[in-house]
């Protein structure tokens, strides 16, 4: 038996555990650079906020209803997401942290359990120790543990839990499912299904076995047999190194010039490289990009990308900044206002599943760690930013966040304040 | 249960490299203890939380206007416990004294007539936050 544990409104809910008196009233949490809406209350969804919602366009709603505006607060949300993950361990042996505001648990080996009082217990102890809402759907598969858990948001009723292994309960709640909805169902397949006339998960499930295995190959047979109650996604308690890396942002203002915008692709390069080389990897392919800003219509429009490979795996913080300035360069045009750029890292091996080439240097790839390796001991100590390449100029360009709540869990300066009235 | 036995040829001489220091062995070697402060202070680390005391109406209760309060989530409010309450859209530190009709919370400042007990009614707007369970001040 699996557990889903998803965290309501994660962002959204996190906004609230220092300020109650926002229980119940529209919240909204805004992208980096206060751009778009990523998290929203219930109250703030029910006034038609979409997630990604640029907030000039929602404005307006946003000042009518008094909607209670955060730019995004990292700090707290990661130190809450780990709170929360330490409460879900004390009722599983382990635990599968899938995303910052999700988590499965492993139940199997507790069938003696009420699961569906279970269910309620461990939303019911997320809230009172943590303050976050939080559903848990219990199910004899992933998929269907998800569902679960989707439930719990719709019906209040269900006190946050929800066990769902019944077939006929299963069947029941697969027909009214929408099929886009189910974990694992890409925009791709939704297309093909909903030309085939397939709505729910209950029609999914009707599909043969081989028109599964044909249109959508083993993840989508695999969902299917997982919708069935049949357990096919393995439980992964280790956290994979990541596959690849993003470090982008969108600016306060736009940039037209090219050593301004290459300064700042040297700066998410050389945070890439950091994330790189904490997991241990190396990259052998690194995109970067930069775009204009999409809203502003009547401005000329430029999204242009560029890939650098290296024929030698590398996580080299030289290497790779001064291989993005160069790309950055070669990819800059001028008469665009730049909004938005990045460094994607594309293509990641780990280290100790490299071979190296016959061609390299050694000494000099010898002189390259060791000042790797500095520059992280220098980061580690004096924290990030302590030292920098001159690509780098001064730094990332702060990004706007005018509605930032305090690091309340984080900063000692920022504790909240408790008066004696 | 037989003992597994170790064949004779998994055994293999080996010369340390180096030099063995003979000297007299620390007794203290395999003895690492030391006092951690934040398990005496943190019970639950994923309910605990802290908070600065801005005001004086606690400090008969040794809570001071600058100290922080350990706050932790996970325990139950009992009858007279000190508590980080929310009433009517304020956070505010108090003595709770818990009866049949409601709460009631107490200030702990007995020279500072300003400070009377707040009864909690149905219509305040009330939530116990969190049960305190530490002071920390500055000597």
């Amino acid at each position: 038996m699996y557990a889903l544990a998803d965290c309501n409104n994660f962002f959204a809910s996190c906004e609230r555990v220092f300020r109650p008196e926002l229980n119940g009233k529209p919240v909204i949490v805004l992208s980096n650079n206060d751009g778009c809406a990523v998290a929203r209350s219930n109250e703030a969804k029910a006034l038609g906020i979409k997630m990604g919602d640029p907030y000039f366009k929602i404005r307006d709603i946003v000042e009518r209803n008094g909607v209670a505006v955060f730019s995004g607060n990292f700090p707290l949300y990661g130190d809450m997401s780990r709170r929360v993950q330490e409460v879900l361990r004390s009722f599983a042996p382990s635990v599968e942290q899938y995303s910052i505001d999700e988590a499965f648990l492993d139940l199997s080996g507790m069938d003696n359990i009420d699961f569906d009082t279970y269910a309620k217990r461990i939303s019911a102890t997320c809230l009172k120790w943590t303050a976050i809402p939080v559903s848990v759907g219990i199910a004899p598969t992933k998929t269907l543990a998800k569902i679960a858990s989707k439930l719990c948001k719709q019906y209040p009723r269900l006190q946050g839990g929800c066990y769902l292994h019944r077939p006929r309960d299963i069947e029941k709640v697969l027909r009214k499912f929408p099929v886009g909805d189910v974990w694992g169902i890409g925009r791709r397949s939704l297309k093909k299904l909903e030309q085939m006339g397939v709505r729910s998960a209950w029609d999914y499930v009707q599909l043969s076995e081989t028109t599964v295995r044909k249109l959508f190959f083993q993840p989508g047979f695999h969902t299917w047999k997982e919708l069935q109650g049949i357990p096919c996604i393995e439980f992964e308690d280790l956290v994979e190194p990541k596959q690849s890396i993003c470090v982008s942002r969108s600016f306060a203002h736009e940039i037209e010039a090219m050593p301004e915008l290459c300064e700042q692709v040297a700066n998410f390069a050389e945070s890439a490289v950091q994330k790189l080389r904490r997991q241990q990897s190396l990259a052998l392919e690194m995109v970067v990009f930069a775009s204009t800003n999409r809203f502003k219509e009547s401005t000329p429009q430029t999204s242009a990308g560029l890939c650098v490979p290296f024929i030698d795996a590398t996580a080299d913080h030289r290497t790779l900044v001064l291989a993005a300035v160069d790309a950055c360069r070669k990819l800059w045009r001028p008469g665009f206002g730049y909004k938005r750029a990045g460094v994607i890292i594309t293509k990641i091996v780990q280290e100790a599943d490299f071979v190296r080439s016959l061609w390299e240097d050694d000494g000099a790839a010898q002189r390259e760690s060791r000042l790797s390796q500095s520059i992280d001991n220098i980061t580690k100590a004096f924290g990030p930013g302590a030292i920098r390449f001159g690509a780098q100029g001064d730094g990332i360009v702060k990004a706007a966040r005018d509605h930032q709540s305090p690091h309340y869990t984080t900063r000692w300066e920022d504790l909240p304040k408790v008066t004696g009235k | 249960m037989q003992p597994h036995p170790i064949p004779e040829s998994g055994l293999q001489e080996f010369s340390f490299l180096g030099e063995v220091k003979a000297g007299f062995p620390s007794p203290a070697e395999d003895v690492r203890e030391r006092l951690d402060l934040v398990k005496l202070l943190v019970r639950h680390s994923a309910s605990t939380f802290f908070f600065r005391v801005d005001g004086v109406s606690m400090v008969d209760a040794d809570m001071d206007e600058g100290d922080i309060i350990i706050v932790d989530r996970a325990l139950d409010p009992y009858n007279g416990c000190k508590a980080v309450c929310f009433i009517d859209g304020e956070y505010t530190v108090k003595r709770v004294e818990i009866g049949a009709d409601g709460a009631v919370l107490l200030p702990c400042n007995a020279k500072n007539k300003r400070y009377k007990p707040i009864p909690v009614g149905p219509d305040n707007q009330f939530l116990i936050w969190g049960v305190v369970t530490w002071v920390i001040k500055k000597a």
